[in-house]
């Protein structure tokens, strides 16, 4: 326990450190009196007692100067008064310590929100106890999956969960979708998550019988049941099934996203073997049982996916889920933003760089003005060591300000940020300001006091007494510190200019996706959801008069020039797919049949979005009842019948008896995003007329559609007629998602969208930054050559002369930074082209564009002091000194 | 004669934390202590143990407390602590194991 007793003893000598000086004292005069006393005793004279006793006791001030070092707290006495020392500098030039503060608020305060971000989505745990024994399993499984995942694996106990269910709302008023996740009945109990009212699902609740249950979201809880608990055990109807509330959870449970709106079981049926081993390939989680690691999890894991691979009915293809493996939850959710906070983050460090060089050189031109002061105070004996630690001190305190008005922009900017941010990145609701927030704003504010204090302090502090007290308080403008100020303009040109390029970079790439051709015409179409129960298209011929019937009156509706139904819209975010086979294409053996992309429209479908047709013909109303057949896109076309005659072709959905002739080809479309037409991991597109041969995977007509209307003008009312039609004709019916094509187009690109600002206004921070520092330091470096201008001038100089002179020294370091930023970008631009669409992350136009706009205003910053410099009057400037 | 300067530091600790093994000593006692027992060879500066009195209380290893004298004068009494006592053992046992190594060196050439 020494450590304990040595921490109480210096804690009492922090607090009664007045109380020892008199201490030291009392004990140091005992000492000398019994020696005097003993001196005397041994026959010596008062007088010579007392001398004799001193001499043989040593100088007491430097010995009690030496004790009062050992207590140990004299650092904190010298720093309490160099930070009294501090503000009274500070107060006294106050323009100096406004500009620094809001400086270095501009850049704290940036890093800051970015922080809170970083901090929110990548590094603070799930909110679930022991966050840490959470994994996410890499794969995707099919329910019998999940059921034999959950009855072999040893090492965790696991979860599914499959997002994105729909579910309609009906029975209470208005009919509404809502968003459901599917989950095993473990799903909230390996979470940890507890309901804020009721219970979650207890172990086989998730078996067909034994499920017609559902947990509400806090949110929808409000909105719909007006938070009335009594709705606990009660039964609300979703898609026509009555379901009993067992609960509901907490605000803060955004499990697997906010989107979520009701969780219900998964409906584990063996006997349906496409439901079991086919449908909703899903996620799954585990929670790392009492005495596994990691490590074990992840072994097992890779061990247990050849096992579930052979119980499916069918053969699965070797390389499916073949490199599973186990992650920490939170990475898995957070992985596709990870990437673009990293960038921004990396963004704003530079601007706070960019401000910390400002301050420094404010500091450096400052510290001119205050050479005599230091010299004053090396002359009385202030060692090199004390004189920095006074001026870190001082820009310390400075940091310290511009951090607390950094805190006050960081949370507005913080604000800004998550309504700029797309709304699915994940986690962005639960990003809070928090004290990892703030300790990471307190390190800021140190490490920029340093950063920024370093340079001017040493500099200052080589200042010697002599030669400065004898130029008589002259700014004597050391070699040196003017080449530091010019190394330091030089950085900070060369970081703005790394800012503006990534912001060049991402504008022109938002630009080209903003001017892509998505493939069909976005003006004047509106779109809609209509969502009847699946249940409702059981009785095909029901669903098929429902949706003819709401075509036929509203397409007589007035305003409006024609209407159509598509199963996924484009750019809409949501995918259906279908294995086929094609004619005259062989699978090699190990492979899986080609996927497509299975769009289901009906006959008008083409003319309304605007999608050209390349050869063939449309679907005719003859085509829902007739032979089967179907268009496929130009470069499926290509891809599988390159340079042949397509029309005429024959292709199948799998698992059909029938195939269908294509009949027409049609022009690709940004179905997924703007960047491509498909995903990826699917290999061609084709559309289907709406009959009752248009299946999905799960063997179903699909129940629920977008409808696009094409209306002569744009006018809201369209959707509110479309609304009042539904209800006309199935009440049950809800009708969601209502917007016009373009606000689809816009939302398919909130991300790059969201980027490209952020960038643009850190890449204006940084110039802004920039173009003051170049300003400041020339201004500076003119004031002080006032004198020698006045001279060159009074022997002939002309005001030309001077002003190039001026312009050159700024132009060349505004042109070492940039060509130094140039080379960085060059090197740096690479972290971005994941972001970038049809742009290189090298790209010479966004490169030389950057270079001249940042010329141009360098040049800007230089011109005002150049100005000033032209108009000096040698008269009053030879006076003057 | 040695002067105080050459007194390592080291071993002005150890003798003091010797020299309060016995009892409680205020510091002109242990400045006698030390010069009686080392036969007035060792005559340190009184005044510089103060810095090493307060260092060695702030380690913990010694304690102070004000008491009465004989004659009735408050006095700063240092006794050792139990940590003390252990650091110096350990000390002691490496005194005489470096002096034991120096005399080893000094008289076998």
């Amino acid at each position: 326990m020494v450590w304990a007793r040595r921490l109480a003893l210096r804690l009492q000598t922090l607090f009664h450190r007045h109380r020892f000086p008199q201490q030291l004292d009392d004990e140091i005069q005992f000492h000398l009196d019994q020696q005097i006393a003993e001196n005397i005793a041994a026959g010596r004279s008062p007088e010579e007692a007392r001398y004799a006793a001193m001499r043989t006791f040593g100088n007491p001030t430097l010995l009690k100067e030496e004790t009062r070092d050992t207590w140990g707290w004299v650092w904190l006495e010298q720093f309490a008064s160099d930070l009294r020392y501090a503000t009274r500098a500070l107060r006294k030039s106050p323009g100096f310590s406004a500009v620094a503060v809001l400086t270095l608020a501009l850049g704290i305060g940036a890093n800051t929100s970015i922080f809170g971000l970083v901090n929110g989505i990548l590094l603070v745990p799930l909110p679930f106890p022991n966050p840490e024994r959470l994994v996410g399993i890499t794969g995707t499984y099919p329910r019998g999956g999940v059921v034999a995942m959950r009855e072999q694996v040893r090492a965790m106990d696991v979860a599914a969960y499959y997002e994105g269910h729909e579910f309609n709302l009906t029975g209470l008023g208005q009919p509404a979708r809502l968003t459901g996740t599917r989950v095993s009945a473990e799903f909230f109990s390996v979470l940890g998550a507890r309901p804020e009212l009721g219970r979650t699902f207890l172990p086989g609740e998730d078996i067909p019988g034994q499920d017609n249950y559902v947990i509400l979201s806090h949110t929808l809880w409000q909105q719909r049941f007006a938070g009335n608990p009594t709705i606990i055990g009660r039964s609300i109807q979703l898609e026509g099934i009555n379901r009993q509330v067992l609960g509901v959870m907490p605000e803060n449970f955004r499990f697997p996203s906010a989107k979520t709106q009701v969780w219900i079981p998964l409906h584990n049926d063996p006997r349906n073997v496409i439901l079991y081993w086919a449908d909703d390939f899903m996620p799954a989680l585990g929670r790392l049982r009492q005495g596994f690691n990691f490590k074990q999890a992840q072994t097992e894991i890779r061990l247990f996916q050849p096992r579930v691979s052979a119980m499916f009915p069918w053969p699965m293809p070797a390389d499916w889920n073949a490199d599973v493996s186990v992650v920490p939850l939170r990475n898995g959710m957070v992985a596709d933003v990870r990437l673009r906070l990293l960038v921004l983050l990396g963004a704003v460090t530079l601007i706070v760089l960019i401000a910390c060089v400002n301050v420094a050189n404010l500091t450096l031109a400052r510290s001119a003005t205050r050479e005599k002061e230091i010299a004053v105070r090396t002359a009385l004996g202030a060692g090199r060591k004390r004189i920095v630690m006074q001026l870190l001190t001082e820009s310390v305190l400075l940091a310290g300000f511009g951090a607390l008005l950094g805190l006050a922009l960081a949370t507005k900017g913080f604000s800004l940020l998550k309504v700029v941010l797309p709304a699915d990145t994940p986690r962005l609701n639960d990003a809070h300001m928090d004290w990892r927030v703030l300790v990471f704003t307190g390190a800021l504010a140190i490490s920029t006091g340093l950063l920024s204090g370093l340079a001017p302090a040493l500099q200052s502090s080589r200042t010697s007494p002599t030669e400065t007290l004898r130029a008589g308080g002259r700014a004597s403008t050391l070699p040196l510190s003017r080449r530091l100020r010019s190394g330091l303009v030089v950085a900070e040109v060369a970081f703005a200019v790394l800012l503006v390029t990534a912001a060049g970079l991402l504008i022109r790439s938002f630009w080209a996706l903003s001017h892509v051709n998505p493939g069909f015409r976005s003006e004047h179409v509106m779109t809609a959801r209509i969502t009847p129960n699946q249940s409702f298209c059981s009785d095909l011929e029901r669903c098929l008069t429902f949706y003819r019937t709401l075509l036929d009156r509203i397409q007589t509706s007035p305003g409006v020039d024609g209407a159509a139904l598509v199963n996924t819209l484009p750019l809409g975010g949501r995918v259906a797919k279908r294995s086929l086979d094609l004619e005259g294409f062989i699978v090699s053996r190990g492979r899986t049949s080609p996927l497509f992309w299975l769009h289901i429209v009906t006959p008008d479908y083409f003319r309304v979005m605007g999608i050209p047709l390349l050869s063939g013909r449309e679907f005719t109303h003859a085509d829902l009842s007739g032979a089967p057949v179907a268009i496929i896109t130009a470069e499926t076309a290509q891809r599988y019948w390159p340079n042949q005659n397509v029309i005429g072709k024959h292709i199948r959905l799998l698992d059909d008896k029938n195939w269908s002739t294509v009949v027409g080809v049609a022009g690709d479309v940004r179905a997924y995003d703007l960047q491509r037409n498909i995903p990826a991991w699917m290999n061609g597109s084709v559309y289907v007329p709406y009959n009752s041969a248009a299946t999905l995977e799960d063997g179903r007509m699909p129940a629920d559609l977008s409808m696009v209307i094409r209306t002569i003008v744009d006018s809201s009312k369209t959707g509110a007629t479309l609304r009042e039609l539904v209800a006309g004709v199935n009440p049950d019916a809800p009708v969601s998602e209502v917007k016009t094509m373009s606000t689809v187009v816009s939302e398919s690109v909130a991300t790059p969208r969201s980027t490209a600002l952020l960038f643009v206004v850190f890449a204006a921070l940084a110039l802004t930054l920039g173009s003051i520092g170049i300003y400041g330091v020339l201004s500076f470096v003119v004031s002080n050559r006032t004198r020698e201008i006045g001279i060159r001038m009074a022997l002939g100089a002309q005001r030309q002369d001077v002003l190039r002179s001026v312009l050159t020294e700024g132009g060349r370091t505004s042109l070492l930074g940039i060509a130094l930023g140039m080379a960085a970008a060059f090197a740096l631009m690479r972290v971005l082209s994941s972001e970038l669409y049809r742009v290189s992350a090298t790209d010479p136009l966004t490169f030389g564009v950057v270079a001249i706009i940042v010329a141009v205003i360098a040049l800007l910053a230089c011109y005002v002091p150049a100005n000033r410099a032209m108009r000096v009057d040698p008269m009053v400037a030879l006076r003057y000194e | 004669m040695a002067k105080p300067n050459d007194l390592v530091q080291g071993t002005l600790d150890l003798l003091i934390l010797k020299t309060l093994s016995l009892e409680p000593k205020h510091g002109w006692a242990i400045a006698k202590r030390i010069q009686q027992i080392s036969g007035e060879v060792l005559q340190v500066q009184q005044g510089s143990l103060y810095p090493a009195l307060h260092r060695l209380e702030q380690k913990a290893w010694i304690k102070a407390k004000w008491k009465e004298t004989e004659t009735g004068r408050q006095a700063k009494f240092y006794s050792l602590t139990v940590a003390g006592r252990a650091q110096l053992e350990k000390e002691a046992a490496n005194w005489s194991r470096l002096s034991a190594a120096i005399n080893l060196v000094v008289e076998t050439t």
